[in-house]
């Protein structure tokens, strides 16, 4: 891990990510388990792919293993489908930003990784209020769930410049029972830095 | 909607073949994969699947669950915990030794170390199910996201490790499947594991 933390505290912050999965996941998992209304699970974790991914064991059957899929099992449970999109289309979205967050957002390892995800993220926001569409589904819950450590470590003029994904993040840190422990974070409304665009 | 894909990229494997068995009338476009085509990524990614009403998928993955999906089909949470399994674990692996064995010329048997886990994992699971099919029953897109994850490496049937039975078994059996057949060889065109070598060398080199 060295020459990690010569980048800068955007880069320690991304490290902290990658080096502390499970512990993350299973917390991120509780969270949407309060969220849902549901009563929490047993959880433990193995050895996948480098790194560790969350088991849940199911009392009438076997257990599941991975952050999404176990999302996607709670969100069934809680009898809330809604949240896994209500056609097939948003289905598929649902999935695709659900495996972003897997593979792209737990596996940042530098400082241009992160403006490039917060690039593509800003620019596909900008016509849009949840990730896949009208409505919140799992995705946005996850999504923000990933992303707000790297929200919590970006300067005012940062978050300026990612603008719809501010927005998009103030709007899903409201909303009734996603946010649970985390802290919530400070967005200004006004533009300060408009020369910039 | 319209599919794009693109020359010698390894990942269209698995959505043409998914198109074929689950989605006959997709419009398929064949492009250079440096062209960009998903307006809100910086950075050119293909296959991409443009739908009618504009919105974009970009996640192989996605692309290959919206043609089962659309065909009627339901994605259990086995399924669904299959495909994760392939995105995390089985695709890094993957890549990474085809990368040692195409572009660092490292030999066949030392570059598919890194995969050898994913494999006795496939094979394990495998032999548990009893089934031809990784979920018990029928095919089902799990089957063609693993399947088209590994083929690059095996692209030659004849090489496939003797001792991994079941996997042996299954890999030859989705392979022989006209739609996967076809979409392999779109891709490969006769030339091996070497038909992806420009595409893996124009990519960022795996961790």
């Amino acid at each position: 891990m060295g020459g990690v933390g010569s980048s800068g505290v955007l880069v320690g912050s991304a490290w902290c990510l990658c080096a502390l999965p499970t512990k993350m996941a299973v917390g991120e998992l509780g969270a949407l388990e309060r969220c849902l209304g549901l009563k929490e699970g047993k959880y433990s974790s193995k050895a996948q792919g480098g790194g560790q991914v969350p088991v849940l064991q199911i009392n009438k059957g076997p257990s599941l293993a991975g952050l999404a899929t176990i999302a996607s099992y709670l969100a069934k449970e809680a009898k809330r489908e809604e949240l896994l999109g209500a056609s097939i289309e948003e289905k598929a979205i649902v999935q695709q930003w659900l495996e972003y967050r897997i593979t792209r957002i737990d596996r940042l390892s530098s400082k241009e990784d992160i403006r490039s995800i917060l690039k593509d993220l800003n620019s596909y926001m900008e016509d849009k209020v949840y990730l896949a569409g009208n409505t919140i589904t799992l995705a946005d819950i996850l999504i923000y769930y990933g992303l707000h450590p790297l929200m919590a470590d970006l300067s005012i003029q940062e978050k300026e410049t990612y603008i719809n994904v501010s927005r998009w993040f103030s709007h899903i840190q409201h909303y009734s029972g996603i946010r649970q422990h985390l802290p919530s974070l400070i967005f200004i409304k006004t533009r300060i830095y408009s020369n910039l665009h | 909607m319209k599919l794009i894909v693109s020359e010698g990229n390894p990942h269209g494997i698995k959505v043409l073949a998914a198109a074929g068995l689950w989605a006959g009338g997709a419009d398929i476009q064949r492009l250079q994969q440096e062209e960009k085509v998903v307006p809100f990524l910086a950075q050119p990614k293909l296959p991409a699947l443009q739908l009618d009403n504009g919105n974009f998928l970009f996640i192989p993955n996605a692309i290959c669950s919206y043609f089962f999906l659309s065909s009627g089909k339901e994605q259990s949470d086995l399924s669904n915990q299959w495909m994760e399994w392939e995105a995390a674990e089985l695709q890094p692996a993957s890549i990474a030794a085809l990368y040692a064995h195409v572009v660092q010329g490292k030999k066949r048997e030392e570059a598919l170390q890194s995969i050898q886990k994913s494999l006795h994992h496939l094979d394990q699971s495998l032999a548990k199910t009893k089934s031809t099919y990784l979920l018990n029953g029928s095919l089902s897109v799990a089957d063609v996201v693993v399947w088209a994850s590994v083929y690059p490496l095996y692209t030659d049937l004849s090489s496939l490790p003797e001792d991994l039975t079941h996997f042996k078994n299954w890999f030859t059996n989705i392979s022989q499947l006209e739609e996967c057949q076809k979409a392999a060889e779109s891709i490969v065109r006769g030339q091996g594991a070497s038909a992806f070598k420009l595409y893996l060398q124009k990519s960022p080199a795996p961790l």
